[in-house]
This record gives structure tokens, sequence and C-alpha cells, in this order.
């Protein structure tokens, strides 16, 4: 018994070390990359620059940080409403084995994979975009769309948790004083679950930052981002696109680790914004 | 159709149950409770575990509804309120049947901000009425030399007897006429648990008020009629020396005296 427990503690520990070596390798090729492109091309100039010929050494990466940061932000203020409100019919309105119900019917959307999301994006949001605007149809706010869509199923499944999290003494002690149902909805049971929706949305912002191919097959992949309604590219769409122009080797090449280590500083700040926000909730 | 809150005798109402069951799913609750509470008595409901006690608590503020599969019948009547009749104000019935639960449950929010909290909800804006709501509900439980100065302090800081002093003030911020209390004291150390009495003491004939407990002596010092309870039958009901004194049903007797199975 005791000789098993050792063996699994050892398993453990083996493993966990292995994991972060990995993971400290990739941390390590990615930096260096980047400290390579840096030493050459400057770090302001090429985060201030939006003008992008990786051909002509014109590395200007502003304009893929500032799509990557409006398509995702974009995509959780389209989302919030909804989540919100499917986390409340999953966790107050519906009863029992219709809740269950829905759990697994929000956990089928979540599977799905993005490029069937990109697909509908293709087929429904591009097309609609560009009939009420007069433009292409491609653009950040069809990526924001489709990416809103997409995350909507883990934002309401986690909004749901953590409604359902809420003390019933609290909803007692409110319906007990004479507040309605609804009363206690926005004053007691929102309030209460706000630290877990908080999070609940940053993990939703984190998986629609790393979202490439939903995002590039209706973003329109333009290097200079406009406005909304015309094409642009994000961090992850750009890395995606330039990876066959730019192999190993070829001047240059080291931008995409520059790029990388962009997403993983946005990245860095949705955790630790996670903590901070959670610990100063109740 | 809303009927008036029936608050005009300035004073508490009486209760009256009459062949009141309740079923969960098709389980018998409460069956056939017949009982008549004067107007600003205490009855404390004693018996053992499972007899019902909650249960006929949360009917009387028709909490029992939020339980799925709950069915009522018989007839309750808390002053001017109809409690079963189709058309009864639910919200002005809760308002008036304050509830204290058996563990302190104060909202995650300020001290003031729990007091406040009904007021607000009744459409209360300004800041002085609320201010002097919350003053005069804290110092009606007797708290407020506590608390005073520290109204924007998290609830949640506060010791569990002061926890449930601050429950009792939140019910009576809104002005209720009945104060239901499911063992109130039954989390709570023997000193907190003894001013809560007091406040139960002080409010008499103030309040009409229903006190469930598992403390005899308790029943025993704050109440005017005790009711004994057993498998959703009440068994007896009478004044609260003559029950404990004589009691005139053999269950009861063997409940008091301690030689219950």
């Amino acid at each position: 018994m005791l000789k098993i427990d050792k063996a699994m503690d050892q398993v453990t520990y083996v493993s966990m070390a292995l994991f972060a070596a990995i993971w400290i390798v990739l941390i390590a090729i990615i930096v260096s990359g980047a400290w390579h492109f840096v030493q050459t091309h400057g770090f302001v100039s090429s985060v201030a620059s939006f003008q992008w010929d990786p051909l002509q050494s014109h590395f200007g990466i502003g304009s893929f940080i500032v799509g990557s940061i409006t398509v995702t932000l974009l995509a959780l203020v389209l989302a919030i409403p909804g989540s919100l409100a499917l986390g409340v019919l999953g966790s107050r309105i519906l009863q029992g084995k219709w809740q269950q119900q829905f759990v697994r019917f929000l956990t089928v959307f979540v599977s799905v994979p993005s490029v069937l999301y990109g697909w509908w994006g293709l087929t429904v949001v591009v097309p609609g975009i560009r009939r009420l605007s007069h433009t292409s149809g491609y653009g950040p706010l069809s990526a924001s769309i489709v990416l809103a869509l997409m995350i909507v199923p883990t934002f309401s499944i986690l909004s749901l948790n953590a409604l359902r999290h809420v003390p019933e003494s609290y909803i007692e002690g409110s319906i007990g004083l004479g507040a309605s149902e609804d009363q206690t909805l926005w004053h007691i049971i929102l309030p209460a679950a706000r630290p877990r929706i908080v999070q609940a949305a940053l993990i939703a912002v984190a998986r629609g930052l790393g979202e490439t191919i939903a995002v590039q097959m209706v973003i329109g992949g333009q290097v200079r981002i406009t406005s909304l309604l015309h094409p642009a590219s994000t961090l992850t769409t750009q890395l995606l696109t330039d990876l066959p122009l730019l192999p190993v080797g070829v001047p240059g090449h080291h931008v995409l680790d520059f790029m990388a280590l962009w997403l993983l500083i946005l990245m860095t700040v949705i955790v630790w914004l996670q903590y901070r926000l959670r610990g100063s909730g109740t | 159709m809303m009927k008036n809150a029936g608050r005009d005798v300035g004073g508490a109402p009486d209760i009256a149950v009459r062949q009141l069951s309740v079923w969960y799913n098709q389980m018998p609750a409460l069956q056939n409770i017949n009982l008549y509470l004067g107007a600003g008595q205490v009855m404390a409901i004693i018996g053992p575990s499972g007899c019902g006690k909650s249960t006929f608590l949360r009917v009387l503020n028709r909490m029992i509804e939020r339980l799925p599969s709950v069915r009522v019948e018989g007839a309750v009547r808390i002053g001017h309120f109809d409690v079963f009749d189709d058309h009864v104000d639910v919200t002005g019935l809760r308002r008036a049947v304050g509830m204290v639960f058996q563990h302190p449950n104060p909202f995650p929010m300020t001290i003031f901000d729990n007091v406040a909290y009904g007021p607000r909800i009744f459409g209360i804006k300004s800041s002085a009425q609320l201010r002097k709501t919350v003053e005069d509900s804290l110092k009606q439980a007797s708290l407020w030399d506590e608390v005073r100065g520290k109204m924007r302090r998290n609830a949640e800081t506060l010791s569990g007897g002061q926890q449930q002093r601050l429950c009792i003030a939140r019910a009576l911020a809104v002005h209720p006429e009945v104060l239901l209390l499911d063992e109130p004291t039954a989390s709570l150390d023997p000193v907190s648990s003894a001013k809560i009495e007091e406040l139960i003491v002080q409010f008499k004939s103030h309040y009409t008020m229903i006190i469930v407990t598992h403390n005899l002596q308790q029943a025993a010092r704050v109440s005017d009629v005790v009711a004994f309870f057993e498998q959703g039958r009440l068994i007896e009901m009478g004044y609260t020396q003559d029950i404990f004194t004589a009691p005139k049903e053999k269950r009861t007797e063997e409940f008091l005296t301690g030689r219950f199975d």
C-alpha cells in the first residue's frame, strides 16, 4: 500500500517535471526568437508601427495587436448578455432534469470545432454584414460576431455554475423580506455571483484571443486595420498567414516569434486579471 | 386585486390555521393542523426532528411554494391576509410576516445595505429616511451600539450572534407584524442565544411571534403558548405553564421528560 503510494508520488513528480521542462523549452524558443527580432528591429518601433511588409523589412505589428484586442473585446461585449441570460435560464428557471439537459445541450456547442463556426460565419454573418453595410462583409465586426457565438456556450456554462453557487440562504433571506424573484436575481444573486462571472468572462476572453481559424475565415486578411467593417488581421491569423512566407532561416522569420510572444503577454495579462478580480470579490 | 396590508389595528395580527395539510410529492408533512394564536402572543413549536415544524413556518409566509411538488390544503389567516387566497398580495404578506432563519444569513454586502435592503426593495430612496430606518431597526435589535460607525463594513465580519441580530434588524426594517423564528439560536453560543431571547421577550405584544426551537428551556422562557408537533400532527397546544407542568397528552409528557423514542 505504502509502496504504491510512493510510486504514484514519484510518477506524479516526474511527469510534472517533464511538463514543466517542455513548457520552459517552448517559451524559451519563442523568447529567444523574439529577442533576436527586437535586437535588429527594436521593440517600440515594431509595436507602434502599422506598416507590415516583411519582404521589404517593414515589421510593424501594431495593426495585429489592435486587431486581436478589438475583435476579442467586441466579442466579449456581444457575448455577455446572451451568456448571462442562458446562465440564468439554466440555473434559476429550469428545474431538475431540465437543468441537466440544458447543460448537456450547451456542452454540445462547446465541442463544435471552430472551423464550423467559421463556416457559419462565411455563409451567414459575412453575407449579412455585406448586405447591411455595402462593404465586402469581411472584417473585425464579422469576426467578433462569430467569436461571440463561439464563446457563448463556454461562458454560459461557467456563468450557470457561478449562479448556482449562490447560497440558497441568501435567496431565502431576500424572498422572505418580500422581494420578488426578479428583484432577488438583480440585487442578490447576480452581485453574489459576480466574482465567478468575471472569471468566466476572462476564460471566455482567453479562448477568443487564441482563436485562429474561425477568425481567419471571416476577417478578410488585410494587414492594416482601418475600421470594423473592412478586412483586417489579428496576431493569430497573421501568424498563420505568414508561416509559409517566412520559414526558418529567412530574414524576418523571428517576427513570428515576436508575435507569438505578444500573444503570450496578452494571455498573461488575462490570467493576472483573473486572479486580481477574483481576489477583490467577496 | 390586492388586499390591504392589514395593519389598521396598529398592532400585531392574530393567526388562525384551519385543516392545514401539506404533502411533499406524495409524502404527508403536515396533517390536519388546526390552531389559533392571539394577537401579540408568542408561540413556541417543539417536537422531534422532522415533525413538520419548519414546514409549518414556511407555510405561513408561503415560502413553501418555492419547493417543487408541494401540495397545500386548508386555510391560513394572518390578520387580514387570507394566506392561500389566489388574489392575496404575496409580497405584502411576506413583508408583514418577517422570517429569521436557523443559520444567520446576512447578504454579502455592508451592514447598512443589509438592513436597508428591504426598504430599498419597497422603493424608499431618500438616504435620510433609509439612515433613520436602519438606525431604528438596529436599535430595536440591540445591535446599534456594537455597529455604529462600522456601517460600511461587510456584514460577514460580524460574529455569529451579531449576524443573527443583524438578520432580525433586517426583518424589522420593513415593519413586519409577525416574526417567524426558525431555530434562531441553534447555531449560536449561550451568550448570543440569551441576547436573542431577550429580544423576543422585548418584542412581545408588538409582534405576533412563532419560534421553532429544540431547546425546551428556551420555549419555557420566551413563549406564551406551546405547540407540540409529532410526525406532521399537532399533538397538543396550550399555555406554556400548563404544557410544561401538566401536559394532557402522554406523548407530550414523554417528549418533555426525555422518555421519547
